[in-house]
């Protein structure tokens, strides 16, 4: 095993009064237990992140005092649930700065809102002929919405590259825009690199030949949040539970011309203005894309997240996340064998890696047996792992919950990992 | 079916014998090293021989002699090539009718608690693709696929 000498990084330290790890630490009860006897290094936040106490204690008070299914409820608890409900709308625009509640959607989660718009706008606007760009570091549910559509329309796919240090090629991304590129479906952060794409620059660029641009932020807004009239993005979906939310909800925002020029998604109630059989009429956005009764305990909880990351201030949260990344890449660096895939200059705190001579699932599976929770394999991103000619990686994704001791823990358990399978 | 062959008592007397589950998964990853590259043959290192659905790459096949069903298996991951082999080694020398009366308890009592869950649910899908060899005559996993084996 190689010795890992401890490297002196300040972690957040510019920030500690306002961000104060052990305090964030406390706010998160799944952390207190241990693993296999060890106490839990939970390094998959990427996946999923965990839920801070006021999370769920909003979930589990709206299913104990308020729950009632929302909209025309003709009593108390309806009216109430409504209400809390819909202030989570309007805080969700606030938190990226939509122009209005109206701007935002709420869905099952990031798949579904890239499916939503697929299935709407793209439907509707995609022709055959037309080209729609993605990038080669896409998750799967950012690639295989649109295939699905192509088979049936039959536009171009074409896909913007990276180099190898995972660094996005904005160059031949502009060699790929013409009059026929129509929309642009783009992460703002690898979910497998922590590359942060130039989204603002790209949106510009796109919208130069008349495309719009869909950005699938559903990492990049936990680590560094998202201003979508800034980045001046015609679509941006994020997911709840990973932004430390219930599972089960999700958001699409949308420029409201865009939003009104497209058809229903799926059709049920809430989304309808008048149903009759000589012909329905439907909502205006948002409720037009929202059939169903939706996830309203889900809601509520992503409420309380984005307060509670937002009391946090995102700028706090994201400076305490470089400050350990950049002490994870030091300590990883120094261990011999180690190659972290992914080097671009702005990362989030995501650290793919491999180690020389051993298996990712191998290596992933001791990392376990320390406490160490990591995700392995190709991170829905097959067509990534082909263009970096390897399997898959152990990932190592961080969170505002993350300390010093994580990163330690993580670099003792890689070299615990060589021990056992070198 | 109590005693399944002395290969399989030896593995489950072994691992009973281990107290501590980190020291039980040091002993599957010893497995895994003990596997040599020759006792798998390369030119069956193929994507059609391949077990489907396992997140690392699983190889199986089976020779038949003298009516009696020989495993082997191999894997690029040092944990999952060690269960290859013990499941194999555990199995092999059973005949066709022996190979059916197999279940997922003889799986368990191997007492591999120190493994996820996901590599359980593995050697369970290795236990049914012993059993549909047993069926079959030997051979790889795209013989038994095509229906040659």
């Amino acid at each position: 095993m190689n010795k890992v000498v401890p490297i002196d990084i300040q972690v957040a330290s510019n920030s500690m009064d306002a961000f104060d790890i052990e305090s964030v630490r406390k706010d998160f009860p799944i952390l207190k237990q241990d693993i296999y006897g060890k106490s839990l290094v939970f390094l998959d936040s990427g996946a999923s992140a965990q839920k801070p106490q006021v999370v769920i204690d909003a979930v589990r008070e709206c299913y104990e005092t308020y729950y009632s299914n929302v909209h025309r409820g003709a009593y108390f608890l309806s009216q109430k649930c409504t209400d809390v409900y819909e202030q989570v709308r309007g805080q969700i625009a606030t938190f990226i700065n939509a122009p209005s509640e109206n701007n935002v959607i709420i869905t099952s989660g990031v798949t579904e809102s890239i499916n939503l718009v697929a299935q709407t706008w793209g439907r509707k606007f995609l022709k055959k002929g037309d080209e729609i760009i993605v990038s080669e570091v896409e998750h799967h549910a950012n690639i295989v919405p649109w295939q699905l559509l192509q088979d049936e329309i039959g536009f171009d796919i074409k896909v913007a590259k990276i180099d190898d240090q995972g660094e996005f090629l904005l160059d031949t991304f502009k060699a790929l825009l013409s009059p026929k590129t129509k929309l642009v479906a783009i992460t703002d952060c690898s979910n497998v690199l922590g590359t942060m794409f130039p989204v603002k620059e790209i949106t510009r660029l796109a919208h130069e030949v008349g495309a719009k641009v869909l950005v699938d932020g559903a990492q990049g807004i936990v680590h560094k949040g998202a201003d979508v009239q800034d980045l001046d993005c015609d679509f941006y979906g994020f997911t709840g539970h990973k932004i430390y939310g219930p599972t089960g909800v999700g958001i699409l925002y949308g420029k409201m011309d865009v939003l009104k020029s497209m058809p229903p998604y799926q059709g049920g109630g809430d989304m309808i203005e008048k149903v009759s059989f000589a012909g329905t009429t439907f909502q205006e956005p948002p409720y037009r894309f929202e059939a169903g009764t939706p996830p309203i305990a889900q809601v509520i909880g992503l409420g309380a997240a984005i307060k509670y990351v937002s009391d946090l201030g995102m700028e706090n949260i994201s400076a305490h996340e470089q400050g350990l990344l950049a002490y994870a890449n030091e300590l990883l660096s120094a261990i011999e064998g180690v190659q972290i895939i992914g080097q671009a200059k702005d990362k989030a705190a995501i650290i793919s890696f491999l180690i020389e001579g051993t298996h990712p699932f191998d290596v992933a599976a001791v990392l376990d047996r320390q406490g160490v929770a990591t995700r392995v394999g190709q991170h829905c991103a097959e067509p990534l792992m082909d263009r970096l000619g390897i399997v898959g990686t152990v990932r190592a994704s961080f969170g505002l919950y993350n300390n010093k001791d994580d990163v330690d823990r993580l670099a003792a358990a890689i070299g615990r990992a060589k021990e056992l399978l070198l | 079916m109590n005693s399944i062959t002395p290969q399989y008592e030896d593995y489950a007397d072994a691992l009973e014998m281990i107290d501590d589950e980190d020291m039980r998964f040091e002993y599957i990853i010893d497995m895994g090293k003990k596997v040599k590259d020759e006792d798998f043959p390369e030119a069956l290192r193929i994507d059609a021989n391949l077990m489907h659905g396992c997140m690392s790459r699983v190889w199986l096949c089976d020779e038949v002699r003298d009516g009696k069903h020989y495993f082997s298996g191999f894997s690029d991951a040092i944990i999952v090539k060690g269960l290859a082999a013990m499941m194999a080694g555990s199995f092999s020398g059973l005949t066709t009718d022996e190979l059916q009366e197999l279940t997922t308890d003889h799986v368990r009592r191997l007492n591999l608690g120190a493994l996820t869950t996901q590599r359980q649910v593995g050697m369970m899908a290795m236990l049914e693709t012993f059993k549909k060899f047993g069926m079959s005559g030997g051979g790889t996993l795209a013989q038994l696929r095509s229906g040659s084996a």
